[in-house]
C-alpha cells in the first residue's frame, strides 16, 4: 500500500509499504478515508519531539471504514464507518477507568524514554514516534488500530468525512482545553493560536458558557476565519502588544481563562524570540514557550491557564513567580480522546460544532508532501490539509 | 491443593517466563548498581494492577488466555501440593531453557528458585491491597548471582539485567491482567528497508526493555 513516511528532519515522501495485519485480539484494521495533518506532526517532522525513525508513517487524525476485526472485538463490525482517537487507550487500567485516557498505563509498549524524560510514561499515540509507542500512522491506505473497541467510534449518518475527521484530535483537544477552564458562564477566555486546535477550543469555550472569546495569532487569514466562523474577537500579535490589548479589552482584569494552543514551536517578534530560537536550534532548550509565558502574564489573578499546545522538555524563562503569586490554576495535557468523542459526535451531528471548514485543502495521499508544505508554511490560507488515500 | 495455589503457580510461571524473556532481549547497560547482600544481588520492584486481589489471582485460572499470551514457550508441571516446575524456553531461541521451581508459601505469597541456567536466582512475589480504590500492588524481590555467563555478557561491572527483566515482567503481567493482551508494534508497517528495520528494532528494544515498573 502507499503511505506518507518521515525520511529525516524536515523530509517526507510517499512510499510503498507493507499492509498492516491483526496482531492482537483487540485490533481492528481501518481503511482510511480521510487523514488530516496536525500541528503536532510539525514538531515530529522538525525533530523537536524525540525518537522518530526513518520510514515511520505519520498521521493520527483520521476516519475510515473497518475492514477487519480481531477475535476480541465486540462493539464493531466490518463495514462500520468510524472515527478513531489519536491517543491509544487500553480501557482496562485505572487511568482509563477514570477517563484519563491519554495517561493509559498499557498502551505504550516502549515506555523507557518517556519514563526517563518525564518520570512516567503516558499513553501511546498513533503515528507519533517511537517514544509514543512506535505505532504506524494513518497517512496510509490502511492502519492497524489497537484496542479498537475503546478507540474507534461509529460515525453518525450524514456527517462528511472531512468534518468528522477532526473528531479524532482537533475537536477533543479543543474541548478539553475549554473543559480545563471550568467555566461557569459569562467568562472572558483568550486563546493563543488560531490553528485547528485553537479554533475548536474557541468554539468549545463558547458552548461551555464563555461570554467573550478572544483569539490571538499573527496570520490575518486565520484570524479572519475565526472571526467569521465563530464570531470571536481577535488580536494580531505581530501588530499589537498582546498583554496591553488584553488588559484594555477586559478593563484591567485580564482574561478569566487563557488557553494555549500553539505548542513548542511558538513564534514571536523581538529579541527574546531570537534568543529562544537560537537555543532551540542548537538543542540547548527543547521548547519555545512564548505563548505560555504570555498566557501566564495575561491571565487574571486566580484565573486558569490551560495548555494543550504540545511541549516536550525543558523551557527557559518560565514565569513561575507570576503563576505562583497570582494564584493561577495551571491545567495541561494530551487530550483524553475517548472521553469526549461520543459527546462531540452528537454535537457534530446536530451542527452545534461544524469543524468542516478546517479542511481547507483536501487532496490525495500522493500529494501529501505538498500538503505538509502548505500547512507548515501556512500558505494559501491553509488551516489543515486532509489526505484521501482512497482517492 | 486448592485451586488458588495452582493459579498462584501460574502467576509465578509467568513472572519467571517473562524474566527469561527479559533476560534474553536485554543488552549491556549500566544504570545503578543493585544492592548486594551476602553474595547475592537484590532488586525489588513493584507494580500496581487495577484489580482487586481475588481478580489478580483469578486471572491465572484462564489457562487458555494464559497459553495464548505467554505459555507458548513455557510448561508447568505439578510436583506436589505446593510445588511446581516451570520450564521455559528462551523465546529469542538458542535452545536455552529455564527451569524454575515455584512454591506457594501462603495466600498472596509465592517464591521461586532457579538453580540451573546462566543466572541462579531466588525470588518472591507478594500481593498487597493498594490504598484508595487502586487495586493490588504486586511486589517482587529478586536475588541473583552474577557469575558465569552473565559476567561474560556484562563485563566485570556486573549489571542490572535481571532488574530490567523483572521490571519488564511486571509490566507485562499488569498489561495481561488489565487488558488480556500485550501491545507490540514491532510489525507495524513502515517505509524502512531490512537494514533500517534492524536498526530500528534495536531502538525499540532499548525503549522497551525495563520500563519503570
Ligand atoms: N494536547 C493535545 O492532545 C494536542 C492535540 C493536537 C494538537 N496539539 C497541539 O496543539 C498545537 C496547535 O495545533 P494546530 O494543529 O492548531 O497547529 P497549527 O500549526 O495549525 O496552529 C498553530 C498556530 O499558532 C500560531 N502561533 C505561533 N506562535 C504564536 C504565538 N506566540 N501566539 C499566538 N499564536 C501563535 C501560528 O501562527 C498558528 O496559526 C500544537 O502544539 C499541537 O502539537 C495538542
Ligand atoms: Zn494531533
Ligand atoms: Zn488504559
Amino acid at each position: 500500500m502507499r503511505a506518507l513516511c518521515w525520511e529525516g528532519v524536515g523530509k517526507l515522501a510517499v512510499r510503498d509499504v507493507p499492509e498492516p495485519g491483526i496482531r492482537a485480539e483487540g485490533d481492528i484494521i481501518v481503511k482510511v478515508r480521510a487523514s488530516s495533518v496536525c500541528g503536532s506532526d510539525l514538531h515530529l517532522i522538525n525533530g523537536y519531539l524525540p525518537a522518530m525513525r526513518e520510514g515511520d508513517i505519520l498521521g493520527h487524525e483520521f476516519t475510515g471504514e473497518v475492514v477487519e476485526t480481531g477475535p476480541g472485538v465486540q462493539r464493531l463490525r466490518v463495514g462500520d464507518r468510524v472515527v478513531v482517537g489519536s491517543v491509544v487507550a487500553c480501557g482496562g487500567c485505572w487511568y482509563c477507568r477514570t477517563e484519563q485516557y491519554s495517561l493509559c498505563d498499557n498502551s505504550n509498549p516502549q515506555p523507557v524514554l518517556t519514563e526517563k524524560l518525564w518520570g512516567h510514561s503516558p499513553a501511546g499515540i498513533l503515528g507519533y514516534s517511537h517514544a509514543a509507542g512506535g505505532y504506524s500512522g494513518s497517512h496510509a491506505e490502511y492502519i492497524r488500530v489497537p484496542f479498537g473497541d475503546v478507540g474507534a467510534f461509529k460515525v453518525p449518518d450524514g456527517v462528511a468525512d472531512d468534518a468528522v475527521v477532526f473528531a479524532s484530535d482537533a475537536m477533543p483537544t479543543g474541548w478539553m482545553a475549554a473543559d480545563f477552564c471550568a467555566l461557569k458562564g459569562g467568562e472572558v477566555v483568550a486563546v493563543w493560536g488560531a490553528g485547528g486546535v485553537g479554533q475548536m477550543a474557541a468554539r468549545s469555550a463558547q458552548i461551555l458558557g464563555a461570554e467573550r472569546v478572544i483569539v490571538i495569532d499573527r496570520l490575518p487569514e486565520r484570524l479572519a476565519t475565526a472571526a467569521d466562523r465563530l464570531g470571536v474577537e481577535t488580536i494580531n500579535y505581530a501588530e499589537t502588544d498582546v498583554l496591553e490589548a488584553l488588559r484594555e479589552m477586559t478593563a484591567g482584569r485580564g482574561p478569566d481563562a487563557c488557553i494555549e494552543a500553539v505548542g513548542m514551536e511558538s513564534h514571536d517578534v523581538g529579541p527574546i524570540y531570537a534568543y529562544d530560537k537560537a537555543k532551540q536550534s542548537a538543542r540547548l532548550t527543547t521548547d519555545r514557550p512564548t505563548s505560555v509565558r504570555q498566557a501566564i502574564m495575561a491571565c487574571r489573578k486566580g484565573g486558569t491557564v490551560s495548555i494543550v499546545g504540545v511541549h516536550g522538555g525543558l523551557v527557559d524563562k518560565f514565569p513561575l513567580g507570576a503563576a505562583m503569586n497570582k494564584a493561577l490554576v495551571l491545567r495541561m495535557g494530551q487530550m483524553h480522546a475517548q472521553r469526549y468523542i461520543p459527546m462531540l459526535l452528537d454535537r457534530l451531528a446536530v451542527g452545534e460544532i461544524d469543524p468542516g471548514y478546517l479542511a481547507t485543502h483536501p487532496m490525495s495521499l500522493e500529494d501529501g508532501v505538498r500538503g505538509y508544505e502548505l500547512f507548515e508554511k501556512k500558505q494559501d490560507a491553509c488551516l489543515r490539509s486532509v489526505l484521501h488515500p482512497a482517492a | 491443593m486448592t485451586s488458588n495455589a495452582t493459579r498462584w503457580a501460574l502467576l509465578g510461571a509467568t513472572t519467571v517466563t517473562a524474566l527469561g524473556a527479559g533476560r534474553a532481549v536485554a543488552r549491556r547497560r549500566r544504570r545503578h548498581q543493585p544492592d548486594r547482600q551476602g553474595g547475592w544481588y537484590v532488586v525489588r520492584r513493584g507494580v500496581t494492577v487495577d484489580r482487586p486481589m481475588d481478580a489478580v489471582i483469578g486471572f491465572w485460572t484462564d489457562r487458555e488466555r494464559l497459553d495464548r499470551a505467554l505459555a507458548e514457550w513455557a510448561t508447568l508441571e505439578q510436583l506436589d501440593d505446593n510445588r511446581w516446575r516451570c520450564v521455559a524456553s528462551d523465546p529469542a531461541g538458542g535452545g536455552t531453557e529455564w527451569r524454575a521451581e515455584i512454591t506457594v508459601d501462603g495466600p498472596g505469597r509465592l517464591s521461586w528458585r532457579v538453580d540451573e541456567g546462566p543466572v541462579p536466582q531466588r525470588g518472591h512475589v507478594d500481593l498487597v491491597s493498594a490504598p484508595q480504590d487502586r487495586g493490588t500492588e504486586i511486589r517482587a524481590e529478586l536475588r541473583y548471582r552474577a557469575g558465569g555467563l552473565l559476567r561474560r555478557v556484562l563485563g566485570p561491572v556486573g549489571g542490572d539485567e535481571p532488574d530490567l527483566g523483572l521490571r519488564d515482567a511486571l509490566r507485562r503481567i499488569k498489561s495481561l491482567v488489565e487488558t488480556g493482551q500485550m501491545i507490540d508494534t514491532r510489525h507495524d508497517p513502515s517505509g524502512r528497508d531490512a537494514t533500517q528495520e534492524k536498526a530500528t528494532d534495536r531502538v525499540r528494544e532499548r525503549l522497551t526493555t525495563g520500563g519503570r515498573a
